[in-house]
């Protein structure tokens, strides 16, 4: 064996690393996520900025109503522009066009369709608290009585929704998204690099050279390696805004958060690499590779699907505590039941310790299928054929 | 089982290279190798022949490690082999295993520090073997660019680059055309005659038969023969006349009984002489009938003495 274990491992990641980076797909993919990455950063940022009001048209001057809609507007963080028009007909064509969010014309509210209500209650209540201060002050309040009644406030409004803490269910989410993107693109890498070694009987001289082992970890290596610095360099654009742009706001997670994510991502990352490789080792042809990855990519789509329907709808259902439990969806479904904020944390270190052993069964099986496959040439080998092969090793 | 050997026999007390013994492996049911036991010699070239199927493939990956056999061991210079000594051997698969993608001289660094050199030896040694082997100027270009003439050479290149003490090559011959035949022939003769074990597949019996000294031919996972080439063809005891006649006529040939006809071409016939007929009493005959345009007396091709170790069957 090439020196020592760990220096014949690293041999075989470091071409792998330079086979990556030098690929055209790695530059297309790359330049492509970092764009959709910028973009996610920007175009928000353009689209709101020239949508950060709403513009109110009115018919003659209704000072009091406009001062009181603006007030209203401000507290919710809104400006609001105002367009006085000649008559009724203008104020419905600007709102029918798209000039103003909304429209007063005498006793009628013109409200775009597609406006969400806000605009149209904050009018409606404006409209209603100066008709009804002038009807007060009508019938004999002084202005000071008038601005007590007016100043009844309807209770706050606390959204809620299924998890006790949305920034944390965030964090859970992107684990669970992150973690699919990566191990989708690394998959197929790992899988055709090993397939390509597979194919061209370079296995065969390394072999003769290295532990299967050896050249199994090194590939996953490299290529989680590439794909950790694709995820930081797509992470970067939207640090820089959250640092020093502010014009996103991130959910504000816990350092202990972030660092579970990260655990998860690398179990999971590990867990299916090793899977997707062993796949690979399976072809006779690099073309067939896309036929051996299927069971293992559907596999994958599955524990997503589970992990975001089942743990958003029900994170405490038997499908969900089953699948954050079971090693293969673990990854995908855990980060999104613990941001939940009810799990035992003894179910998530049974997960976590589940998910590394069946990451290292799984390493053990890509090496031994590495090995054996080897003698099944001239066709695709069966992993039931492998794994049953009589022992070569 | 009968097993013809001459010279150098593999069950010497110490064999000084790399000896094979009693090796056995089965797939499932079938039977891969049976007991096959042969030795190569540093710097004898030696030749592992047989038809395509017959198990030299599976016999070279019991020797590099890739397959343990179900029986019997493989031995250097009277040890048992262990990986640490592999890693200094030289291996060319049958088919070409090199990373399309890779730099030819990429590829040869990379090769040499598998094998335990230091990134400066491995660039040192690559530009030195490219060079000897006529690759020097690719040293920066693609592999996947490169002729299949060009990737044999870098293939050899990987393979030799640490400079090993046994090379072990899988059908090198396979698919060249002659000058790479030559090409590739001279390497491997300049590193045998430095003192280098070299053993080779091939199931092109004739075309190597000129290039082994020593062969150890098996069928259907038996060896059946083993030995100096010399010393088996002249050991067959079977001088061949070849002769080259104007016309078809064989009329002359009944008078001969003891004589058997090993080929009857166009234009050559080939035939057998048992040790008590003169050669030239035979030529004469022909001469007699018809013109000779060419002739010699020559021993069996490598293909004919396996065809009949074959038939005598190592088999049971």
């Amino acid at each position: 064996m090439t020196g020592t274990w760990w220096a014949g491992t690293w041999l075989v990641a470091q071409r792998n690393i330079t086979d990556n980076l030098r690929s055209r797909a790695f530059t297309v993919v790359t330049v492509l996520l970092l764009l959709v990455s910028v973009g996610a950063v920007v175009v928000p940022g353009l689209l709101s900025r020239s949508d950060t009001g709403w513009t109110l048209a009115t018919t003659g001057s209704t000072p009091a109503v406009v001062a009181a809609v603006q007030d209203a507007a401000r507290a919710t963080g809104t400006e609001l522009e105002h367009v006085a028009l000649a008559g009724g007909a203008q104020v419905r064509r600007a709102v029918q066009e798209g000039d103003a969010d909304a429209g007063l014309a005498g006793g009628t509210l013109y409200v775009r369709a597609d406006s969400g209500g806000a605009l149209a209650a904050l009018v409606s209540q404006a409209v209603v608290a100066v008709d009804v201060g002038q009807r007060l002050l009508a019938a004999g309040l002084s202005p000071e009585q008038v601005a007590q009644v007016q100043s009844v406030r309807a209770p706050e409004q606390v959204p809620l929704s299924g998890v006790q803490d949305t920034g944390r269910a965030a964090a859970g989410f992107l684990v669970g998204i992150v973690l699919y993107l990566a191990v989708t693109f690394a998959g197929s890498t790992i899988a055709t690099a090993v397939a390509t070694e597979k194919g061209t009987r370079i296995s065969e001289v390394l072999l003769a050279v290295l532990r299967p082992s050896q050249i199994m970890v090194g590939t996953v290596l490299a290529v989680g390696l590439v794909t950790f610095g694709q995820v930081l360099l797509l992470a970067t654009p939207v640090a820089v805004a959250a640092r020093w742009g502010g014009t996103i706001g991130l959910p504000a997670v816990a350092g202990a958060d972030i660092a579970l994510g990260i655990v998860w991502f690398v179990l999971g990352f590990v867990l299916y690499s090793f899977a997707f490789a062993a796949a690979g080792a399976l072809v006779d042809k690099v073309t067939d590779v896309s036929a051996t990855v299927t069971p293992v990519t559907l596999v994958l789509v599955a524990g997503y699907m589970v992990g975001v329907l089942a743990a958003t709808s029900d994170s405490e259902g038997a499908v969900s505590v089953v699948a954050s439990l079971f090693p293969v969806s673990a990854p995908l479904v855990m980060p999104i039941r613990w941001a939940g904020g009810q799990v035992p944390p003894v179910q998530l270190v049974l997960s976590m310790a589940g998910t590394a052993v069946t990451a290292a069964l799984l390493a053990a099986l890509a090496a031994t299928v590495y090995r054996r496959a080897l003698l099944i040439t001239g066709r695709r080998a069966r992993l039931r054929e492998v794994v049953h092969l009589r022992a070569a090793a | 089982m009968s097993v013809q050997t001459a010279r150098r026999p593999a069950d010497v007390a110490v064999h000084p290279g790399l000896a094979v013994r009693g090796v056995s492996h089965a797939f499932g049911d079938r039977q891969a190798l049976a007991e096959v036991s042969f030795g190569v010699t540093p710097g004898v070239m030696t030749g592992l022949l047989g038809p395509n199927g017959a198990g030299k493939t599976t016999l070279l990956r019991v020797l590099l490690g890739v397959l343990t056999p179900d029986r019997g061991s493989v031995t250097f210079a009277g040890r048992p082999v262990a990986a640490e000594h592999r890693r200094r051997w030289g291996y060319m698969p049958q088919e070409r295993g090199l990373y399309p993608a890779m730099r030819a001289g990429e590829q040869v660094v990379y090769f040499g520090r598998l094998h335990g050199l230091t990134r400066r030896e491995a660039v040192v040694r690559a530009h030195a073997i490219l060079g000897d082997l006529g690759l020097a100027e690719r040293w920066a270009d693609r592999t996947s660019t490169l002729s299949g003439g060009m990737q044999q050479r870098l293939q050899l290149a990987t393979a030799l680059v640490h400079e090993p003490e046994v090379i072990v090559l899988d059908e090198p011959f396979a698919g060249l055309d002659p000058l790479a035949v030559a090409d590739l022939s001279r390497a491997l003769r300049a590193r045998s005659a430095s003192g280098c074990t070299v053993l080779f597949s091939s199931h092109q019996l004739d075309l190597v038969q000129d290039l082994c000294e020593d062969i150890a031919m098996i069928d259907h996972g038996w060896a059946v023969l083993a030995g100096s080439v010399a010393d088996l063809r002249a050991a067959s005891g079977e001088r061949q006349l070849r002769l080259h006649l104007a016309t078809t006529d064989r009329s002359w040939l009944p008078r001969f009984p003891g004589v058997t006809v090993v080929g009857d071409l166009a234009d050559e016939l080939r035939l057998a002489l048992p040790a008590d007929v003169d050669p030239l009493v035979v030529l004469d005959a022909a001469r007699a009938v018809t013109r000779v345009d060419d002739f010699g007396l020559e021993l069996p091709t490598l293909s004919q003495l396996f065809v009949r170790a074959a038939d005598l069957g190592g088999r049971p």
